[in-house]
């Protein structure tokens, strides 16, 4: 059975060292009453086997590294390990966030660069980069948008729409800023329907929240129009740069009418997914919103760069200090590296990666949308419910061989959904190799269903009792496990 | 330089495969007007390039240079130098949220183990995955028992919490049904406590402290707690975790909610990000939890194995009605402090506490020792401790500067009639040497 740290504990090892005690320290002696009593329940494990115990973890693990990842709507590109090695560069790592402006000049330089080239590259014209990820974006992007309606004397704009193909965190951000929701349908073509917007809109409307290319990997041909109905009615509109990477040096969110958007770094920009995070999400905005840019901002001043850590117009702070400064970082290299050239080249090798999977697919899956995609495109694996099989079965059986899984069951509005996005990185042997174990997989529907339906076989773990887990919780290593309490 | 694998001849390929001709025909529902014209230029640099770019920015920082004493929710403590072997490795580095389990138990299992060192430290019963960091952690703990407390509307934050962590409170909060109230300080920075007695009533939805302080305080936290429970009010309190390994756990004083940051922990200053925002909470709050949470349970082989859990929680699932739009935390930033936490183990996480305490100690007799330099607290302390100047304080920073020390964080600008006043910090990196080095220079006026 696998065994987490907590029960290899072994009384008395260690593997920590600190510095030598000095007589000169060892007088003072904290006030008894305020000291902890309880144990700290953590296990007591050596160097060799904390080591060997988190090797072996990862060898548990699928990445980008190792497999073909094509995670529709996540963008799992290479995260090139040069941006590592900048990343963990001292003159970075021991930069602290209060230190005095003149002593993180660089810092500031690179604040100021990052947010000047993603202006140029979406079209806006001030931005932050305090924002942890692009969730916090959002939160800050629509916080703006309360702030400038509510600077026009129109507070009473408290209504979001939001597509049904939206991701999740639209219509959660919308709420935790303090707003309703309106959901707007999606047509056949899997765009967003004109005649429904028109009909939601009202002098309620604070704005729309819109992911161009959508969740279905399709830019909306309609896209003026859009910005048009939502301008006309008093709304402002919030980009959702989730879907940014087909979209760069062909065209800018500010020139569709977006007056403020948010960008996942962790995408687009090739920073590490590390399993979940960190992310950071910058905002950018037109002028008209720039005001209400969370603090602190850098200012490019005479004489260098300078911290401002208040105004009287801005929303006010969303992280602690800077944002994942160190993330950041990495993806201003990788913009370096590309330039503007690059970045495009990107954009136009991840649509044609998309639309070749897509045109090599199509035999074996119903394509609903049949249209060029972008980046990303879904496919309804609705084909083979008749055995039994559905898109969860296949995207455990593509584990056995090597690939991991695309997004599943997202967006929720096409049945037996399998989101799948190959990025520019892929080269074409990998996507035909994908295609072919598509094809296998299809075989074994038909030859042998049991066998998809139970997969992955190959695992360190096949499928696993969510429902237990959630009725019967175990959230942490039990203390009795630990061998020092 | 691109990071592109395809080559010219199988684009081309790959264009007939479609049945386009080029790229652009793919590119058709984009409006005309708006699309932009190909660069002609490549604007890009080579690795090489790109590298030694980095490195002239990096050595625009002129900070790395200085013996520094600034804190204030960013410490600079040693970082094992395992920590980044582990953290590199492929499989953690480049791996995204674990949505597919079979393929994630490594991920999963870190996520467990650093729930489980969370709880380990804080004495709490349940941890999240992690959000983003501590200001953060504070605003979606406030969140959290406002979801429990429904009915109620005031929350009592106190004014000695982190300036910035309130800031980012305050952003969440503003459009929630809640009247803040602010607990103040008194004259030695410990909170006041009559205050918050009158103001604990059947309305409150929580109290929010810190501990140790913005100032570096330990205050009272049982009398606090007391005091808090009667009216049945949750109890939030916001800590540097290496509190834990010297004065009394969240879970010993009561508390409900347990936040702050791991950053301590292993990860490098890194101008204040990545961070890592914990939240723990009793057992008894955990569906209000916000992010990710992972559990145990059995695979199909009856072999234990991990995943998400409790998800009728989160965006993806529940949309309008989550608990939080939080999906990215820190997970990797997570790794790294938990990692930090257990080369410490049970054993050395007490002696780091101790050794911080003393050091801090030692340079804070000292420092106020000298003519004109005064403690502005007397209170006990973790690793900050804040000086008061009799004399203009420019002057010691500066005197120090010159030296090549940055002695601390003036608190004028967070706090304007506390003029004169610095908050110092001492970590175990200090060595006698360089503390009585500071002690000499700012002796000297």
């Amino acid at each position: 059975m696998v065994k987490t740290l907590f029960e290899k504990s072994q009384k008395g090892q260690k593997a920590y060292s600190l510095p030598k005690e000095d007589e000169a320290f060892t007088s003072f002696q904290p006030p008894q009453e305020y000291l902890r009593e309880t144990p700290i329940p953590l296990p007591e494990v050596s160097e060799i086997d904390l080591t060997r115990h988190y090797s072996g973890l990862a060898q548990r693990n699928m990445g980008i590294d190792t497999h073909f990842y094509p995670l529709g709507s996540c963008t799992m590109k290479l995260n090139p390990r040069v941006n590592e090695w900048a990343a963990a560069l001292p003159g970075f790592t021991r930069t602290h966030p209060l230190a005095p402006d003149e002593m993180v000049q660089g810092n500031l330089q690179l604040i100021d660069e990052t947010l000047a080239f993603l202006c140029d590259l979406c079209g806006m014209e001030a931005g932050s980069l305090n924002q942890n990820a692009g969730a916090q974006g959002e939160f800050v992007g629509i916080r703006m948008i309360a702030a400038y309606h509510r600077e026009k004397g129109e507070s009473h704009r408290n209504e979001l729409l939001i597509p049904d193909s939206a991701h999740g965190t639209n219509p959660a951000t919308a709420v935790m800023a303090g707003f309703k929701t309106v959901s707007i349908p999606t047509d056949e073509n899997g765009d967003i329907d004109l005649e429904k917007l028109k009909a939601a809109c009202s002098e309620n409307t604070a704005g729309l929240m819109l992911t161009n290319p959508n969740t279905v990997g399709l830019f909306s041909p309609v896209i003026m129009q859009i910005a048009q109905i939502v301008h006309e009615a008093g709304g402002l509109l919030y980009y959702d740069g989730a879907n940014l990477n087909p979209m760069m040096g062909i065209v800018r969110p500010g020139d569709m009418g977006f007056d403020v958007m948010h960008i996942n770094l962790h995408k687009t920009f090739s920073t590490p997914h590390g399993g979940g995070g960190p992310g950071s999400g910058p905002v950018l905005c037109k002028k008209r919103l720039e005001p209400y840019l969370p603090v602190p901002r850098v200012r490019e001043e005479q004489d260098g760069y300078g911290i401002e850590w208040s105004n009287g117009t801005s929303i006010g702070e969303i992280s602690s200090f800077h944002g994942n400064f160190a993330i950041y970082l990495r993806a201003y290299l990788y913009m370096k590296l590309h330039g503007v050239y690059g970045l495009r080249r990107i954009a136009e090798m991840a649509v044609l990666n998309a639309n070749y999977l897509k045109a090599r697919l199509g035999h074996l899956f119903t394509i609903p949308y049949s249209q060029p995609c972008m980046h990303e495109f879904v496919v309804q694996a609705d084909n083979y419910l008749d055995k039994g099989v559905k898109a969860l079965d296949i995207a455990k059986r593509l584990l056995d061989y090597g690939i991991h899984a695309p997004t599943i069951y997202f967006p929720l509005i096409v049945k037996e959904c399998m989101l799948i996005e190959p990025t520019e990185s892929e080269s074409l042997a990998t996507l035909d190799h994908f295609v072919e174990v598509m094809e296998k997989i299809v075989e074994e529907i038909h030859s042998d269903p049991e066998l998809v339906k139970s997969a992955p076989h190959s695992m360190p773990a096949t499928r696993l009792d969510e429902v237990k887990a959630a009725k019967e919780p175990i959230l942490k290593a039990s203390s009795e496990q630990c061998a020092c309490c | 330089m691109d990071f592109v694998s395809n080559t010219g001849e199988q684009a081309k390929e790959m264009l007939q495969a479609i049945g386009v001709e080029n790229i652009n025909s793919l590119l058709t529902a984009i409006p005309e007007a708006i699309q932009l014209d190909p660069p002609v230029k490549d604007d890009g640099l080579s690795e090489y390039e790109g590298m030694r770019h980095m490195e002239a920015l990096a050595a625009k920082n002129t900070f790395p240079s200085f013996d520094h004493y600034l804190g204030a929710g960013a410490y600079d403590h040693h970082t094992p130098a395992y920590l980044s072997a582990i953290c590199q490795k492929s499989e953690f580095l480049t791996a995204y949220t674990p949505y597919q389990a079979e393929a994630s138990q490594g991920m999963l299992q870190t996520i467990f183990e650093f729930q489980s060192a969370v709880c380990a430290l804080t004495g709490m019963d349940v941890s999240n995955a992690s959000v983003y960091d501590a200001a953060n952690a504070c605003a979606e703990a406030v969140l959290m028992a406002k979801r429990q407390q429904k009915k109620r509307r005031k929350v009592l934050i106190g004014a000695s919490l982190h300036p910035h962590y309130r800031g980012v409170v305050d952003q969440y909060l503003e459009s929630q049904d809640v009247d803040l109230v602010t607990v103040p300080f008194r004259s030695d920075g410990t909170l006041d406590i009559d205050f918050l007695e009158e103001a604990v009533d059947e309305d409150t939805v929580c109290v929010l402290l810190q501990y140790p302080n913005f100032f570096g305080v330990i205050d009272q936290m049982e009398e606090v707690s007391a005091r808090v429970k009667k009216h049945e009010a949750l109890f939030i309190l916001c800590a540097n975790p290496l509190v834990y390994g010297l004065y009394q756990s969240a879970g010993e004083l009561g508390a409900d909610i347990a936040v702050g940051d791991m950053q301590p922990f292993g990860l490098p200053l890194q101008f204040g990000g990545p961070y890592v925002g914990y939240i723990a909470c009793r057992q008894g709050l955990v569906r209000q939890m916000p992010g990710r949470i992972v559990g145990e349970t059995f695979d199909t082989e009856g072999r234990r194995g991990f995943v998400l859990t409790l998800q009728a929680r989160e965006q993806h699932i529940r949309r309008e009605k989550a608990t939080s739009n939080i999906c990215s935390n820190q997970a990797l930033a997570a790794l790294a402090t938990l990692l930090g936490v257990l080369w410490y183990g049970p054993e050395g996480v007490k002696k780091l506490a101790l050794t911080n305490y003393q050091r801090s100690a030692y340079l804070k007799e000292k420092l106020t020792a000298i003519p004109g330099i005064s403690a502005y607290s007397n209170a006990p302390h973790l690793n900050e401790f804040v000086i008061r100047t009799e004399g203009p304080l420019d002057a010691l920073i500066e005197r120090c500067e010159k030296e090549k020390i940055v002695p601390g964080l003036p608190l004028e600008r967070y706090f304007p009639n506390m003029k004169n006043h610095l908050l110092v910090c001492a970590t175990e990196k200090k060595s006698k040497e360089q503390l009585d080095r500071l002690i000499e220079v700012a002796g000297r006026g």
